[in-house]
């Protein structure tokens, strides 16, 4: 078997234990159905059944000369995983300091640690740290007017670093 | 007829407002930079915008909206023509011969044709949408929850088996969809559903989430993985000006179009792939110049695709509007903007909230005229965006997808499910799976569970009330239809081979 229909076998069981875990999610659903005949469960057993069959198939085809009627993926063959882990760094480390940072600085944190990976994507190592300064203030020149726009005018809160709407 | 014209005076009053005329012009601003740049659509930017409805009125947004929708239509032809790569998927087409013209030197009249092209599309679909929006409106009153319903398995039907190359992909990512609607309380009992006790599962996930995680993160995390090699390489500017030849062939390729693309974004069988790829043939055959088509670029084999682009584009407001239901990506997402106003598009929507529909039907022809000035002077302007780096691009729109998440509903549980998403983007577009029917499914899945059950009601829980009404007997049918005819068409085109001694 090659590797791409080991992958795609996976994305496959994948799809299929959604649906036995939306099945078993839809077990505790109460059936309580009034007029129509069907209640709250029915469409949970619809969509669970529907995945697990779904899941089925594409394993199927995977084992039997792969997806049907499927584009060769775009791009390269091997996934940049540094360039990845850079960029997704940046997203859980927003999304775990947005509070205590503010939008700002955690949002800047957060573009530079994605230009980082971008740039080792490209094939430029690390950068220095002039780089690294001149993407933060590339970060907080986009982030701060957006941050104003919304706690400003739109009154739209969204956390600071100060109580003051301007940090 | 009086009626109308007088509702649409009252429309472009409305949307003739200083202010209104500021968010019409914003949205088309934002819209043209949004098709331009690659790495964002118009979904993404509608959806991180999203949270502009907690404190904008209902009038205004959908105005912005719906001026970056189409802005977005106009901006993703110069990337197409420029670029080796298209800015959107509507402009695929437009790229095959724009970039032709481009390399032989005549980016510029590509450009022009393109933007006057839809222009003159987007007026026509509008007139159209003024005449026929209100009038499919008063019929739909008359549809029952069976009718709804049955219009809504279509549009799944169609959003994801019509148009993917794999059925079954597609039918996947429905139910993925599907799935994700189902989280949080459920419409008609008020149970809660798949919320794991998680207070934040609650009030269901967010659609923006699920918009920007699939589209906007997802896509950056794509091209960090996959495409950070990729060199792009952009083709020479030259004068945006059109010959009176030029002209000539133009104008038949446009209205043409114009009458491909309108029925197409009428019906649920949503986007503008199959619009756009049926205008590139009529022109190939009609052309006089069949020789210039993927050679030296063929003026009408950008005229047609970029005006039907276009037309079907208005014309998936007359579902959304007139019916409420989404037939792409971006018709899905303003959906989900009507329902954070508490408003649900359909018929009464004509008569309940008049103001703001004929003020938004208005506002399209004042939309379309901004975008004709934003992008033949002006185009220029939008060129230099094509020069980011991409690095920084990326990273930027990773930064207003966190605002438009966290803006809607201050959470940081949020930030770590869109980046979950993200991941499910990622995988899908690695395996080809499409992601229209994922949005359309979880937004539209709710609504046709309450249908369906109201509908049951109504048949005092027996199944054949689909069957006994008229007009839901013919949906189903047309459903069946949809999800049958093509496999018996390959079924037979096989066996046909087989008789005559060929191997299939």
């Amino acid at each position: 078997m090659s590797r791409a229909a080991t992958k795609q076998a996976a994305v496959g069981a994948g799809v299929l234990l959604v649906g036995l875990a939306m099945a078993g999610g839809a077990t505790t659903i109460s059936a309580e159905a009034g007029y129509s005949g069907v209640g709250p469960n029915f469409l949970p057993w619809v969509v669970a059944v529907a995945l697990m069959v779904c899941g089925a198939w594409l394993l199927r085809e995977a084992f039997s000369g792969g997806f049907r009627q499927a584009d060769a993926p775009e791009g390269a063959e091997q996934g940049h995983w540094r360039g990845f882990a850079w960029v997704s760094a940046g997203l859980l480390i927003n999304a775990a300091l947005i509070t205590r940072l503010g939008f700002i600085l955690s949002c800047a944190l957060c573009f530079m640690l994605a230009v980082q990976g971008f740039k080792s994507s490209e094939g430029a190592g690390a950068l220095g740290i002039k780089g690294w300064l001149f993407n933060a203030a590339v970060g907080i020149a986009i982030a701060a007017p957006v941050y104003w726009m919304f706690s400003q005018l739109l009154a739209i809160n969204l956390p600071g670093l100060t109580s003051t709407g301007w940090l | 007829m009086g009626d109308i014209g007088q509702q649409l005076l009252q429309g472009f009053i409305t949307a003739g407002t200083p202010i209104n005329l500021m968010w019409a012009l914003l949205g088309c601003t934002i819209g043209t930079a949004v098709g331009v740049l690659p790495g964002i659509g118009p979904a993404t930017a509608v959806a991180m915008l999203l949270p502009i409805t907690l404190k904008v009125d209902p009038t205004a947004s959908m105005i912005f909206f719906a001026g970056i929708y189409y802005g977005a239509m106009y901006g993703g032809s110069t990337t197409s023509i420029l670029m080796n790569t298209p800015g959107e998927a509507g402009s695929m087409v437009t790229a095959l011969e724009g970039n032709k013209m481009a390399k032989s030197g005549r980016a510029g009249a590509a450009l022009a044709t393109a933007a006057i092209g839809s222009f003159v599309a987007g007026t026509i679909a509008t007139v159209l949408v003024t005449l026929f929006a209100p009038a499919v409106a008063n019929y739909a009153v008359q549809l029952g929850p069976p009718e709804y319903f049955l219009l809504m398995m279509l549009a799944f039907c169609t959003v994801s088996s019509v148009l993917g190359k794999s059925t079954l992909r597609g039918l996947t990512a429905l139910f993925v969809g599907l799935a994700m609607g189902l989280v949080g309380q459920e419409q008609i009992s008020g149970q809660m559903r798949y919320t794991g006790n998680v207070p934040e599962l609650m009030d269901g996930l967010e659609v923006v989430l699920i918009a920007v995680g699939l589209f906007a993160v997802a896509e950056a995390l794509y091209a960090v993985l996959y495409q950070g090699r990729e060199v792009e390489t952009q083709n020479a500017m030259s004068k945006v000006h059109m010959t009176r030849e030029e002209w000539r062939r133009s104008w038949p390729a446009w209205l043409r179009a114009t009458f491909i693309g309108v029925p197409f974004g009428c019906i649920p069988a949503g986007g503008s792939e199959i619009p756009t790829f049926l205008s590139y043939a009529a022109e190939k055959k009609l052309s006089k110049h069949p020789e210039q088509f993927g050679t030296t670029g063929a003026i009408e084999g950008v005229a047609g695709p970029e005006a039907a682009n276009n037309a079907a584009i208005t014309a998936t407001l007359i579902p959304l509007l007139t019916l409420g239901i989404p037939t792409s990506n971006t018709t899905a997402i303003l959906l989900g903007a009507f329902q954070n106003y508490g408003i649900q598009p359909g018929p009464q929507l004509f008569d309940k909230n008049a103001a703001l529909v004929w003020a938004l039907i208005a506002s399209l022809y004042i939309g379309n005229v901004m975008l004709l000035v934003l992008n033949l002077p002006l185009v220029g302007l939008w060129v230099k965006l094509l020069k980011l780096p991409k690095a920084q691009l990326y990273a930027g729109i990773l930064i207003f997808a966190t605002v438009g998440v966290y803006g809607m509903r201050q959470s940081a549980f949020d930030l770590v499910l869109l980046y979950g998403i993200g991941l499910l983007g990622v995988v899908m577009r690695r395996f080809d799976f499409p992601t229209a029917p994922v949005v359309v499914g979880m937004i539209l899945g709710p609504l046709a569970e309450a249908q369906m059950r109201n509908a049951l009601s109504i048949g005092e829980g027996h199944w054949s009330v689909f069957v006994q009404r008229p007009v839901s007997a013919v949906l189903l049918a047309l459903v069946v239809a949809v999800l049958l005819l093509p496999r018996l068409m390959r079924w037979w085109r096989v066996r046909r081979l087989q008789v005559a001694g060929l191997p299939s």
